[in-house]
C-alpha cells in the first residue's frame, strides 16, 4: 500500500509503511468521487445498517470499538451517543465539527479533500443511530472551497437516495446542511458551536444541561469531530477488533492523522497507527528537521497543548501515553520549533492569537490574556522585569478557572514555557533584549 | 437594494432552516457579496428578511471575523499571523505586502482594490506562510510569489 | 436537604440553592458581579470563586454555578481562593478609567467595594487602557462604556428578563461593547433598571446626573404611587429636593425592579411651579389664616344653606390617612359623601373588586411569575400597570401561556395570545372559556360552584370561529396547574370584576392555585373604595347640585377634576357658580389654578402615608425629607444658597390630613400637630377592625379578609348589553407616559412621552372613509378634537381608543366610557 505522504523521489522505507484507511484514496489534486468510493465498498455499511441493525446495535458496536474523540478532548464516541436518554425528545440533531481553527491543525481539511463521502456516509449512520433527522457540518470560512465541495457532493448523495426522505427505502429520513461559520476560533468549542448554528452569539454554555439532553433549540444534539465520525462505516464493516489492532500501542486505537508543521523538511498530514512515536513522525514521515536546525521543542497537539521538550522525543503519541507524562494529545498537530526560534516570542504569538479570539464572556480570558500579552511583549522587547515572571506564573494557574476550556488551553504553552524555559525568559530580562534577535 | 431574485432565494433558504436565526450569517454573507461589505442598508435588508432586529444581527456581525461592518477593498487579503506562519517568515511577507500595496494593516488601497487584514491560523500550516485572498488560499509564499499574485489581479482588473 | 459546611459553619439548604446563596444565608457575602438573584447564574465574571476543600467537587469553583450538595466543605477564605479573586478584581480594573470622583455610581458602586475588599490597591498592569465611544441612549440613562466590567448583567436583564432587544452585546474579546445598534433612546419602559443592575457606573441616572452622591442623600423606604401596583421604592433627597427614586426589593410586589414611570415620575415634587403658598382669589396669603378662613367660610355656608350645600371630592392617589381624614371631616360636618371617584362606574367596579378579594384568591404580583396560565381581561399591562407586564413575562419565560382579551392594540414584551374584543364581549368570552374548560365532575357536589358552572352559558354568542379558538384555549386552561385571572377596572363593564372573581373561585376547586389579580386606576383606589360614599351622592350629583344652586361649596383634596373629568366646559361653568371652591394639593394642576381658595399640601415624600395596592396590601411610604423650595432652584443651579435665615423657605405646605383636621376643628390651629394627630385613628373603617393600632405605621400587610365559607358566585350571567346601530365606542385609556397625573408634572417622564394619538382599526377607518391622514378630527359632543391617527390591525373593530394625553384637550367627550355616534363624523383633518 502506498503511503501518499511520501514525497516523490524519496525512497520509502518498507518498515514505515502502514495501512491507510482514512487517507487511503488520497489523490494529489482531487477528491474521490462517489463512484470511486462505491467501488471501494463505500455506502455498503450504510445499506447494511439500515437493513440489518437497530440504532441501539450500532451504538453498541461503536462503543465496543472505543473510538475516542479526535477533536481534542478524546471523549469516547460511543459514550457520547449513549448519553442521550432513551426518552429524549425529537427532533434530534447531529453536528459535525469542521471548524478546525486550532493553530497547527489541518487534518479535517486533508481528510475531506480526500474523501467527503466517507463523512457523509458516517453522518447518515450516526443520524440513524441517534434517531436524528438533520445533520449539520459546521465549516470555517477559510475552508470555503471545502464547503462548496461538500454541498456539491451532498447533492450528489441526495440524488443517489442516500439523503432525504426514506433513505434507500428504509423509512429513515435524514438530511445534511453545510453551516458556514462567520469565523472565530471559539466556535469550535462544542457548545459555542451550537449557539453559532442557532444564530446566537457563540459564547460557550457550561453544562448542565448537556447538549445530548438539551442542545440546539433545546433538543438533544450530538457533536463530533470530522476525524472521529468518519470511522463509523469502517468500524461497522470491519469490527472493533480490527479497529483496535490498527494502533501501534495497546493504549491507542485505530490510526491517527498527525499534522506536522514548522521546521521540518516535509510538513504534512500523515495517517499512522495511533501511538506512533514522536521521533518517528518527525524524523521519518516529516522528513526530519530542516538543514541547520535542531529540535528544541514542539507543541504536540495544536496550540492549546504544552511545549514538549527533547526529553519526550520518543513518546508514543496516543491519548493515555501522553496523559501519563503530563501532556495532552489534543489534535495531534505537531508544531516543531528549532533551536533558533525564540520560544518567548512564539508564546507571545500564541497568546496574541488567544487574546484576539477569546469570546469575551469571562473575565480571566477576556482581561487576563491581554495582560499576559502585555507582559510577554515587554519581556520580548527587552523591557521586562523579573516580577513579571511571577505574575505570569500565577496567571497561568488562575486562568484555569475560566468559564470554558479555551483559556486553560491557552495557558498550556505559557505554563510549559515557564516550567521548561524559565532561563530563556530571564535571559530576555537580564540582557534587556531578545537573545534570538541580532 | 438587492435583486428580487436573490431575495427570493434567501427567503426560501430561511424557510427551510429550523429557525430564521440559523441563516443569519449566511444571509449576511450573501449581502456582503452584493455590497462588498455589510452596509447599514444591508443590515436593514437582512433584518427584514430574517425578522431579526438590527441589534440581534449586529451582535453577530461584530462578533465574526469574516463579516465586514466597514468598507473593504474588492480583494481582501487575510495574512495568517499564527504561530507556524509566524515561524516561517510571516513578518517579512507582511512588510513586503505593506510596501507593495502602500498600506498598513486594516487599510485599503486608494484604488479600492486591496484591504490588508490579519487572520489567525487558516489551516494551511503545511504550506506556511499562507494567506487568503477573498477566501482563496495561497500557500508557500515568498515575496516573489506575492508580487506575481498581486500583478495578476491588477492586470485582470485593468482589463475589465 | 443538602447539608454543607461553609467557612467552618454548617448550613442546610433546600435543594437547588447555589453555594453563593447558601453562604449568604450564613451571612457570608461572597463577592459577585454577574450573579444576580433575578437573573440567575451564568458564571461569567468569575468573581465568586471559592475553594471546595472536600466533597463531591474539589478545588476552585464559582460559587454561583455550583448547587449546594451534601458533604461539601467550602472555604471562602482559603488563600488560593483569595488570591484568585484578587486577580479577578485586578483584571476587571485593568481598563477601568478610575474616574470615581466624577462618577455618579461612586459611593454605592459594587466595583469600588469589591476592589477595596478584594485587596487590589496597586496597579501593576503596564499597558494602555482600552477606550470606547459612548452612546446617547435617550433622556433617562447615561452611558459611560469605559467603566464597563463586562458582567453582562445589562443585556441579560434587558433582553432576557425584560424582553426588549434594542440593547445588546457587540464585538468580541476585550472589545465587547454593550449598547445599541445606533445612538437613540432605549425602547424599553423598564430601561431605568439598568441603572440599578449595572454594578458600576456604565448606566447611571441621566436626569439628575452630578447632582448627588448616594451617601449625601436623605433616603428612606417609599412606595411608588404612579399606578395601583404600589411597587416598593427607596426615595432619596438632597438639599430639599427628591433626586432619586430607586427600586427596593420586595418579595411580594415588584421583586428587584420598577418601571420608568415609577423611577422618573417623582419630579412633580420639585416642579418649578409647584404651589407652595396658600392663595385666596389668586393672591398669596398666610397659611394659618387661610385655613381659618376656609373653616369659617364652610361653617358659614353650612349655617346658611345646610350641610348638603357642601361637597367633598377626595382622590384615589391620596394616602389612606388623607382619605380617612376627609371622611371624618364630612362626618363631623354632616356633609354627604365624600366622593373619591369622578366616575361612578369605576367606583362601582373597584368596590365590587375590593369586596371580592380575599386571602385565598388574591395573587401577589410575584406569584404571577409562578403560574402557567394567565388570562388577562380588559388590561393593557404596559400602559396601565407596567410592572405587571414584567411579572407576566417571567411566567411566560417559565412556560406559561398568556392570553389577553382587550379591545386595545395591546403590545407586551413577550408572546401572548390576543383576543381583540369589545368590552361588552369580554364576559361572554370568559364564560365560554371557563364553561368549556371546567369539568363539573371534579367539583364537590354540595358546593355552590357546581350550580354556578352548570348555569354558565355554553357558547360564545354567534361566532363559531371564535368558539373554536376558545375550545383550544380551554384545553390549555384545563391542563394548567396554576392560573392567574387578571382583570382591569377601567373601560370594562361593571359586571366584569365580579365575573372574573367567580371564574377564579371556580377553578380554585380544580387547580393547585387559581388566583385573582385586579388592576385599579390609581395607587390608592382600594382605600378610596373603602371610604367612598358616592352611592349617596356621586360626582355627577354634585355637578347637578351646583348647577341647581343647591351646592355652594366644593372641597377638592388632591384631585384634579379639570384634567380628569370628560366635560371641561361644564366643569368650568360649574366652578364659576360656586361660592367656595377650596382645593388642597401639591401639583400645579389646572384645578389648582382655578381654585378660589387654595391650601398647599405635602407630597408623599414629605408627609409619608399608607397606601393599599390593588391586591389589598397595605404599605407605608416613609417621609423622606422636610420639603421646602429646592436649594438648586433657589440658587439656579450654582452653589448652595448663601442667604441664611430661620426656617425652611417655601415650607408652608402641610400634610392634607393635617389641613383637613384643622379645618374640621379636630385640632386647634396652634397645636403642635404631632401630638394632636397621633391620637387620630385613621383605621376606623370596619375593614381594619383586626389591625393592632399600636403597630402603626403598617407596612406590607395584606388586609383583605379570609375566604368566607359560602362562595358567593355573584356575577350576573346576563349578557352585557351592546347598543344597536351605527355607533362606535370611544375608549379613554392610559399610556405608560403622558396620561398619569403625577408623572405628567415630572420633567423626565414628559421628555420620553410620545405625542398624542388615537387608534382605530383599519376596517373602521375605511368605513369612515379615512385613508391616510396624518391627523384626524373627531367630532365630539363638546367640539372637534384633532389628533394623530394610527391604524392598528391588532385592536377591536367598532372602537376608537384615545389615550388621555396631557397635551390633548380630550375633555370634550362628555362621558367616561360611552357608546356614541361619532362614527359618521370622523373626517380627515385639513391641516
Ligand atoms: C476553544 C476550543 C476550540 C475547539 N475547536 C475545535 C475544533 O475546531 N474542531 C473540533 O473538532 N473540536 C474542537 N474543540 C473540541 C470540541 O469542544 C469538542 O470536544 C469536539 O468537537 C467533540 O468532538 P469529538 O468528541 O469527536 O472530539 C474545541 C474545543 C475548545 C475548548
Ligand atoms: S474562557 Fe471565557 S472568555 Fe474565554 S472563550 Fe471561554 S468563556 Fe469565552
Ligand atoms: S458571580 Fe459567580 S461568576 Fe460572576
Amino acid at each position: 500500500m502506498k503511503n501518499w505522504c511520501q514525497k516523490d523521489g524519496q525512497k520509502p522505507n518498507e518498515k514505515y509503511h502502514y495501512p491507510q484507511i482514512l487517507l487511503k484514496n488520497r489523490k494529489p489534486d482531487r477528491i474521490l468521487t462517489l463512484e470511486e468510493y462505491r467501488l471501494d465498498d463505500g455506502y455498503a455499511a450504510l445499506e447494511d445498517t439500515l437493513k440489518n441493525l437497530k440504532p441501539k446495535e450500532i451504538t453498541q458496536k461503536i462503543d465496543e470499538a472505543g473510538i475516542r474523540g479526535r477533536g481534542g478532548a478524546g471523549f469516547p464516541l460511543g459514550k457520547k451517543w449513549l448519553s442521550i436518554p432513551d426518552d429524549a425528545p425529537f427532533p434530534r440533531y447531529f453536528v459535525v465539527n469542521c471548524d478546525e481553527m486550532e493553530p497547527g491543525t489541518f487534518k479535517d481539511r486533508v481528510l475531506l479533500h480526500t474523501n467527503p463521502h466517507n463523512l457523509i456516509e458516517a453522518m447518515i449512520i450516526a443520524g440513524y443511530a441517534i434517531s436524528a433527522r438533520k445533520g449539520f457540518i459546521f465549516v470555517r470560512p477559510s475552508y470555503e472551497t471545502l464547503s462548496q465541495i461538500l454541498e456539491r457532493e451532498l447533492e450528489i448523495a441526495r440524488q443517489e437516495g442516500y439523503l432525504g426522505e426514506n433513505i434507500l427505502g428504509s423509512g429513515f429520513s435524514f438530511d445534511i446542511v453545510v453551516h458556514r461559520s462567520g469565523g472565530r476560533y471559539i466556535c469550535g468549542e462544542a457548545t459555542a458551536l451550537l449557539n453559532a448554528i442557532q444564530g446566537k452569539r457563540p459564547n460557550p454554555k457550561q453544562p448542565p444541561p448537556y447538549p445530548t439532553t438539551r442542545g440546539m433549540w433545546d433538543k438533544p444534539t450530538v457533536t463530533n469531530n470530522v476525524e472521529t465520525i468518519v470511522w463509523v462505516p469502517h468500524v461497522l464493516r470491519h469490527g472493533a477488533r480490527w479497529y483496535k489492532s490498527l494502533a501501534a500501542t495497546r493504549t491507542g486505537e485505530g490510526t491517527k492523522l498527525y499534522c506536522v508543521s514548522g521546521k521540518v523538511n516535509n510538513p504534512g498530514c500523515f495517517e499512522l497507527p495511533m501511538g506512533t512515536r514522536l521521533s518517528e513522525i518527525i524524523d521519518v514521515h516529516a522528513g526530519g528537521m530542516i538543514e541547520g536546525s535542531e529540535f528544541k521543542a514542539c507543541i504536540p497537539g495544536g496550540a492549546s497543548t504544552r511545549f514538549l521538550t527533547r526529553k519526550y522525543y520518543d513518546v508514543e503519541m496516543d491519548f493515555d501515553s501522553f496523559r501519563m507524562v503530563g501532556h495532552r494529545l489534543g489534535t495531534a498537530a505537531i508544531i516543531v520549533f528549532d533551536h533558533k526560534t525564540c520560544l518567548v516570542d512564539a508564546t507571545l504569538n500564541l497568546m496574541e492569537f488567544f487574546a484576539r479570539e477569546s469570546c469575551g464572556w469571562c473575565t480571566p480570558c477576556r482581561e487576563g490574556l491581554p495582560y499576559i500579552c502585555e507582559l510577554l511583549r515587554k519581556i520580548e522587547n527587552g523591557d521586562g522585569k523579573a516580577e513579571f515572571v511571577g505574575i505570569l506564573k500565577e496567571m497561568s494557574k488562575f486562568l484555569w478557572n475560566s468559564y470554558c476550556a479555551f483559556a486553560p488551553g491557552a495557558m498550556s504553552s505559557l505554563e510549559s514555557l515557564i516550567t521548561y524555559f524559565e532561563d530563556e525568559i530571564f535571559e530576555h530580562i537580564w540582557e534587556k533584549k531578545c537573545p534570538f534577535k541580532v | 437594494m438587492i435583486s428580487g431574485e436573490l431575495k427570493e432565494k434567501l427567503l426560501k433558504e430561511i424557510l427551510e432552516a429550523e429557525t430564521p436565526n440559523e441563516k443569519a450569517v449566511d444571509v449576511m454573507y450573501e449581502l456582503q457579496k452584493v455590497y462588498g461589505w455589510i452596509t447599514d442598508e444591508a443590515m436593514s435588508e437582512a433584518s427584514e428578511l430574517l425578522g431579526m432586529t438590527l441589534t440581534e444581527l449586529d451582535e453577530l456581525a461584530t462578533f465574526y471575523n469574516f463579516l465586514f461592518r466597514e468598507p473593504v477593498g474588492k480583494y481582501v487579503i487575510h495574512v495568517c499571523d499564527s504561530v507556524v506562519c509566524w515561524m516561517n517568515g510571516y513578518e517579512v511577507l507582511l512588510d513586503h505586502l505593506k510596501g507593495r500595496l502602500g498600506i498598513g494593516i486594516g487599510e485599503t488601497t486608494s484604488d479600492g482594490l486591496f484591504t490588508l487584514l490579519p487572520v489567525c491560523c487558516i489551516g494551511y500550516c503545511d504550506r506556511a506562510p499562507a494567506m487568503l485572498i477573498n477566501r482563496r488560499v495561497h500557500g508557500n509564499l515568498t515575496p516573489e510569489k506575492i508580487d506575481t499574485i498581486i500583478d495578476q489581479i491588477r492586470a485582470k482588473e485593468q482589463e475589465s | 436537604m443538602p447539608k454543607l459546611i461553609i467557612d467552618d459553619r454548617i448550613i442546610e439548604v433546600v435543594p437547588g440553592v447555589k453555594v453563593i446563596d447558601a453562604a449568604e444565608q450564613l451571612g457570608i457575602m461572597i463577592p459577585r458581579f454577574c450573579y444576580h438573584k433575578a437573573l440567575g447564574s451564568v458564571g461569567a465574571c468569575r468573581m465568586c470563586g471559592v475553594k471546595f476543600v472536600d466533597g463531591p467537587v474539589m478545588g476552585i469553583h464559582m460559587s454561583c454555578m455550583v448547587d449546594a450538595q451534601d458533604g461539601m466543605v467550602v472555604s471562602t477564605t482559603d488563600p488560593e481562593a483569595v488570591e484568585f479573586r484578587k486577580y479577578v478584581i485586578e483584571w476587571l480594573m485593568l481598563n477601568h478609567p478610575h474616574d470615581c470622583p466624577v462618577c455618579d455610581e461612586g459611593g454605592h458602586c459594587l466595583l469600588q467595594d469589591t476592589t477595596v475588599s478584594g485587596g487590589h490597591g496597586i496597579r501593576r498592569y503596564p499597558g494602555q487602557k482600552r477606550t470606547y465611544r459612548d452612546q446617547y441612549l435617550g433622556h433617562l440613562v447615561a452611558h459611560e462604556m469605559n467603566r464597563c466590567i463586562h458582567c453582562y448583567r445589562c443585556v441579560r436583564y434587558y433582553q432576557e428578563f425584560s424582553g426588549y432587544s434594542d440593547l445588546g452585546a457587540f464585538q468580541i474579546a476585550s472589545r465587547v461593547y454593550f449598547g445599541r445598534f445606533a445612538d437613540g433612546p432605549l425602547e424599553s419602559p423598564f430601561a431605568g433598571n439598568l441603572i440599578d443592575i449595572c454594578p458600576t457606573g456604565v448606566f447611571t441616572d441621566l436626569t439628575t446626573r452630578y447632582r448627588v452622591r448616594r451617601w449625601d442623600m436623605e433616603r428612606g423606604d417609599s412606595v411608588c404611587i404612579h399606578c395601583s401596583l404600589g411597587c416598593d421604592t427607596i426615595a432619596g433627597a438632597r438639599y430639599r429636593e427628591v433626586l432619586r427614586q430607586e427600586a427596593r426589593f420586595s418579595e411580594h410586589v415588584n421583586g428587584w425592579f420598577i418601571c420608568d414611570r415609577g423611577r422618573f415620575g417623582y419630579q412633580y415634587e420639585s416642579h418649578e411651579n409647584r404651589p407652595r403658598a396658600a392663595r385666596i382669589c389668586g393672591s398669596e396669603t398666610e397659611m394659618d389664616k387661610t385655613i381659618d378662613q376656609a373653616s369659617q367660610k364652610i361653617d358659614e355656608i353650612i349655617k346658611v344653606w345646610g350641610p348638603e350645600a357642601v361637597a367633598c371630592l377626595g382622590s384615589s392617589r391620596s394616602s389612606l390617612e388623607t382619605q380617612a381624614m376627609l371622611a371624618e371631616f364630612c362626618q363631623m360636618k354632616n356633609i354627604p359623601g365624600p366622593v373619591y371617584f369622578l366616575d361612578k362606574s369605576i367606583a362601582n367596579k373597584v368596590k365590587s373588586a375590593v369586596s371580592r378579594l380575599d386571602m385565598q384568591l388574591a395573587l401577589s404580583m410575584r406569584e404571577i411569575e409562578d403560574v402557567d396560565f394567565i388570562l388577562a381581561l380588559g388590561v393593557d399591562a404596559i400602559n396601565e400597570a407596567p410592572m405587571l407586564a414584567l411579572a407576566m413575562r417571567q411566567a411566560v419565560r417559565n412556560g406559561a401561556l398568556a392570553v389577553v382579551a382587550d379591545p386595545r392594540p395591546v403590545s407586551l414584551p413577550f408572546e401572548f395570545e390576543h383576543f381583540a374584543l369589545l368590552p361588552e364581549n369580554l364576559k361572554d368570552f370568559l364564560f365560554a372559556l371557563i364553561k368549556s374548560a371546567v369539568n363539573i365532575e371534579d367539583i364537590k357536589p354540595e358546593s355552590n360552584a357546581r350550580g354556578f358552572a352548570g348555569a354558565l352559558p355554553e357558547d360564545y354568542p354567534g361566532d363559531q370561529e371564535m368558539m373554536d379558538r376558545i375550545k383550544l384555549l380551554a384545553e390549555k386552561l384545563r391542563q394548567s396547574r396554576k392560573t392567574a385571572f387578571i382583570c382591569g377596572t377601567q373601560g370594562v363593564t361593571e359586571t366584569l370584576p365580579d365575573a372574573v372573581a367567580d371564574a377564579a373561585q371556580l377553578f380554585s376547586h380544580t387547580k393547585e392555585k387559581s388566583g385573582l389579580f385586579y388592576v385599579f386606576p390609581a395607587a390608592n383606589s382600594f382605600g378610596a373604595a373603602l371610604w367612598d360614599n358616592s352611592d349617596k351622592r356621586c360626582f355627577e350629583d354634585i355637578l347637578d347640585g351646583i348647577e341647581q344652586e343647591k351646592i355652594k361649596a366644593l372641597i377638592v383634596v388632591e384631585s384634579n377634576p379639570v384634567f380628569h373629568y370628560p366635560d371641561r366646559n361644564r366643569l368650568e361653568a360649574v366652578i364659576k357658580k360656586l361660592e367656595l371652591f377650596l382645593v388642597l394639593d401639591y401639583l400645579p394642576s389646572p384645578t389648582v389654578t382655578r381654585a378660589g381658595m387654595f391650601i398647599p399640601s405635602q407630597t408623599v415624600f414629605e408627609s409619608g402615608g399608607s397606601f393599599i395596592n390593588q391586591e389589598g396590601r397595605l404599605q407605608y411610604a416613609y417621609p423622606i425629607h422636610r420639603g421646602g423650595i429646592p436649594n438648586y432652584q433657589q440658587s439656579k443651579g450654582s452653589h448652595p444658597e448663601r442667604v441664611y435665615g430661620l426656617g425652611i423657605p417655601g415650607n408652608d405646605p402641610k400634610p392634607s390630613r393635617e389641613i383637613l383636621a384643622r379645618i374640621a376643628g379636630l385640632i386647634p390651629n396652634d397645636a403642635t400637630t404631632r401630638d394632636s394627630l397621633e391620637k387620630f385613628d385613621y383605621f376606623g373603617h370596619p375593614f381594619f377592625a383586626w389591625l393592632n393600632r399600636e403597630e402603626y405605621p403598617f407596612d406590607n400587610i395584606r388586609i383583605i379578609p379570609q375566604k368566607s365559607q359560602a362562595e358567593p358566585y355573584s356575577a350576573s350571567l346576563n349578557k352585557d348589553l351592546m347598543p344597536m346601530g351605527n355607533v362606535i365606542k370611544l375608549l379613554l385609556v392610559d399610556r405608560t407616559f403622558g396620561t398619569e397625573v403625577l408623572s405628567a408634572f415630572s420633567e423626565p417622564a414628559c421628555k420620553v412621552e410620545s405625542p398624542p394619538v388615537v387608534y382605530m382599526h383599519p376596517s373602521d377607518a375605511s368605513q369612515a372613509e379615512i385613508t391616510e391622514a396624518e391627523k384626524i378630527c373627531l367630532t365630539l359632543p363638546g367640539g372637534d378634537l384633532e389628533v394623530r391617527l394610527e391604524l392598528k390591525e391588532n385592536m377591536a373593530e367598532g372602537i376608537i381608543v384615545l389615550p388621555r394625553h396631557r397635551q390633548l384637550f380630550w375633555q370634550k367627550c362628555h362621558s367616561f366610557d360611552e357608546w356614541m355616534a361619532v362614527y359618521k363624523t370622523i373626517k380627515p383633518s385639513q391641516s
